[in-house]
């Protein structure tokens, strides 16, 4: 039901990508990248799959599409050997940039190490209130770019994006973190910030809730009647996003 | 200052948080407010209490003038003296018994003289228990796989009518499903070529009244020439007259576009109410259909066959199409004219009878659905992006308040939005 194509697009785009946002909102994060004097940065490039550069400061870092300027290249012969890697079955060997190779091995590592920390928590770590609301917003943002990305390549997910009108949704937590779904012409980008004109409205109400209906604790409908999840404007694009959404549920369980 | 009070939902909002406990999602299906679209869902009843006529009460006892009618099967008037009194005269004789009641022979009678298509009759419960046994009834007489559906197509619930990317739903239950544009008899022939002729037949609804966009209503012209084509390849056509049936032409929604369906499913209108679905078809198709194994525990009870009976000889009588037509046009007038006053351009589309409606000042319908908020909580039941219904109990002071509270649900609107003038 699910395939490794766009399970890979998932993994660089929403997983590796939720990276900026950890070294934004996390002070473990921004402490593992405080000490860089020079940025450095990676190109993950997926044969037959998905190619993106990452570049770190000591600031944060930025995700961006296909192969940029990057002192470290970490091909990949298939989409299988790079969803490995992120499973963590799959050692990863640069091509380019053995100078940096210490960048690598323990600050990426480290960084990496955190995310999967955040995004598969025990259940012990969730009683944090802290934890609770980063581990979440972390969750909020890789399922937004998720939406993208099945919605372009999943075939299923394709389906659903082919019934999507032109315009942007709003993919919401009420007083929490923000997104942006845009829709032109069936394919669909993922914007980490709300939009100014909206054409449709999805927001949970929580955080709480949030993190219930992303681990299926709760579905969206009954959240519907009870208040808890609105929804707004041209509601086909929400109700299809919602199929996407229970596609993005497969691939990231 | 608004005119109508906004309505309190406090015990309906109370029943919803015990049923989410017990039912899913509290009301499931288009009765509830996720497929229902309320939004806000504050401004929604969630359960009735009583009907009579065209209005119901909900638990809080607030009363609304209804143009959803139940979705379709109110199409006299909820309670209706003459379908009630034939209803519970045979509820007193028999209703779900071991050998079926005559009445079920005297509703199909009724139903061949009535429908220009129909030769026979074969009963069950549900809009897709007919759409369901229509396809297969194609499939039979044919020997052939594919289907063909005209886009925005809505045929229940059933596996094979939903869509790939529906929850429960595999890649081969729609498999067989080919999708075409309405209006496009190119995009048939295309079609037709693309599957090697493998095709069983089309199952369509008299005219594109699809969900979230303006309704397209369909030529004579059209319907003939789609006929041709059918007859041409050995395609079976199938009218989907669940929601339009006895609401355009009491003969049937293929005689208004002036041709015969091989098969026609009704539901809605059917028995004001009572619980029945009804495929009719051609003698051609009899013995196809007599082959077919398909039955259920309910399908041959009697006091829908008497209920259905009374309903259409009432809507003979009424001449309820010619109603409908003569009062949805006048009630929608109205709104459209009340919608102005206040710099609203209210887009009305399809029958009169079946009414789409669609604020067209933003392309998001967040405006519609603010407007549409203000008439439900004012008393005035209409849908966020859903055709409406029209029925006999429908008076011309229900239509003049009907205006009126969607006139003070605009001002309502207007004034939360100043950027809209009148």
């Amino acid at each position: 039901m699910t395939d490794s194509r766009t399970l890979a697009y998932i993994n660089l785009y929403a997983v590796l990508g939720t990276l900026e946002n950890l070294c934004e909102l996390d002070s473990k994060a921004k402490e593992l990248i405080s000490g860089l004097k020079k940025p450095v940065s990676i190109c993950f490039d997926v044969k037959g799959g998905p190619c993106a550069t990452i570049k770190f400061t000591s600031k944060g870092c930025r995700m961006e599409d296909g192969r940029q300027q990057h002192d470290i290249l970490i091909p990949f012969a298939s989409c299988d050997k790079f969803n490995g890697m992120i499973d963590g079955t799959v050692t990863p060997i640069p091509v380019k940039g053995f100078t940096k190779i210490g960048f690598l091995l323990k600050t990426f590592v480290a960084l990496t190490d955190r995310l999967t920390e955040l995004m598969r928590p025990t259940e012990e770590a969730l009683k944090d209130p802290e934890f609770f609301a980063l581990s979440t917003k972390l969750t909020f943002y890789t399922i937004a770019v998720a939406l993208a990305q099945v919605g372009n390549q999943d075939k299923i997910g394709q389906a659903s994006a082919s019934y999507m009108l032109d315009g942007d949704i709003a993919f919401l937590i009420k007083d929490g973190p923000a997104a942006t779904l845009r829709v032109k012409d069936h394919h669909l980008v993922a914007i980490k910030q709300a939009p100014e004109k909206p054409r449709a409205i999805m927001q949970f109400d929580s955080l709480e809730l949030a993190n219930d209906l992303f681990n299926g604790r709760i579905n969206a409908m009954e959240c519907i009647g009870r208040g808890t999840v609105e929804i707004r404007g041209m509601l086909s694009m929400v109700d299809n996003m919602n199929r996407i959404l229970d596609r993005v549920a497969l691939y990231l369980a | 200052m608004s005119k109508y009070p906004e309505y309190k939902h406090d015990k309906s909002r109370a029943y919803f948080d015990r049923a989410v406990k017990v039912i899913p999602s509290g009301i499931y299906g288009h009765l509830g407010p996720a497929e229902g679209l309320w939004v806000p869902v504050s401004k929604w009843p969630f359960f009735s209490e009583k009907a009579q006529g065209t209005y119901f009460w909900d638990v809080d006892g607030n009363k609304y003038l209804d143009f959803m009618c139940a979705y379709g099967p109110n199409v006299l008037g909820y309670n209706d003296p003459d379908v009630d009194a034939a209803a519970m005269k045979q509820l007193k004789l028999g209703n779900c018994t071991t050998s079926p009641s005559k009445v079920m022979v005297e509703c199909a009678e009724n139903l061949v003289d009535t429908v220009a298509s129909a030769d026979w009759a074969f009963f069950a419960k549900n809009g897709s228990d007919t759409t369901t046994l229509a396809v297969m009834t194609a499939r039979a007489h044919t020997h052939k796989k594919k289907m063909f559906f005209l886009k925005g197509y809505y045929h229940g619930d059933f596996q094979w009518a939903q869509k790939v990317d529906y929850p429960g739903i595999l890649p081969e239950d729609v498999s067989n499903n080919v999708i075409v544009p309405w209006f496009n008899l190119q995009a048939l022939e295309d079609a037709y070529n693309a599957c090697d002729g493998d095709v069983a037949g089309l199952i369509a609804q008299p005219y594109d009244h699809g969900n979230f966009k303006d309704n397209e209503v369909a030529s004579k012209e059209y319907w003939q020439a789609v006929r041709k084509f059918c007859d041409e390849k050995g395609m079976v056509l199938i009218f989907d007259d669940v929601r339009t049936g006895f609401r355009l032409d009491l003969q049937g929604s293929d005689h208004y576009y002036g041709i015969k369906a091989d098969l026609i499913c009704f539901c809605k209108a059917l028995a004001n109410g009572y619980n029945m679905s009804a495929l009719c078809g051609g003698e051609h198709m009899k013995a196809t259909v007599s082959g077919v194994t398909y039955t259920g525990s309910y399908w041959m009870s009697a006091v829908p066959f008497a209920a259905c009976i009374a309903c259409i000889n009432k809507m003979k009588k009424l001449d309820t199409p010619k109603m409908f037509r003569e009062k949805g046009k006048k009630l929608t007038d109205g709104f459209v004219a009340a919608g102005k006053e206040h710099g609203f351009d209210l887009v009305v589309t399809g029958e009169p009878a079946l009414f789409y409606l669609r604020i067209a000042n933003d392309d998001s319908l967040m405006l519609h659905q603010e407007w549409i908020a203000e008439c439900v909580s004012r008393g005035l039941f209409l849908a966020s992006h859903h055709n409406h219904f029209m029925n006999a109990a429908v008076t011309d002071d229900d239509i003049k308040l009907a205006i009126d509270i969607a006139e003070d649900a605009f001002s309502v609107v207007a004034k939360r939005h100043p950027e809209i003038k009148g």
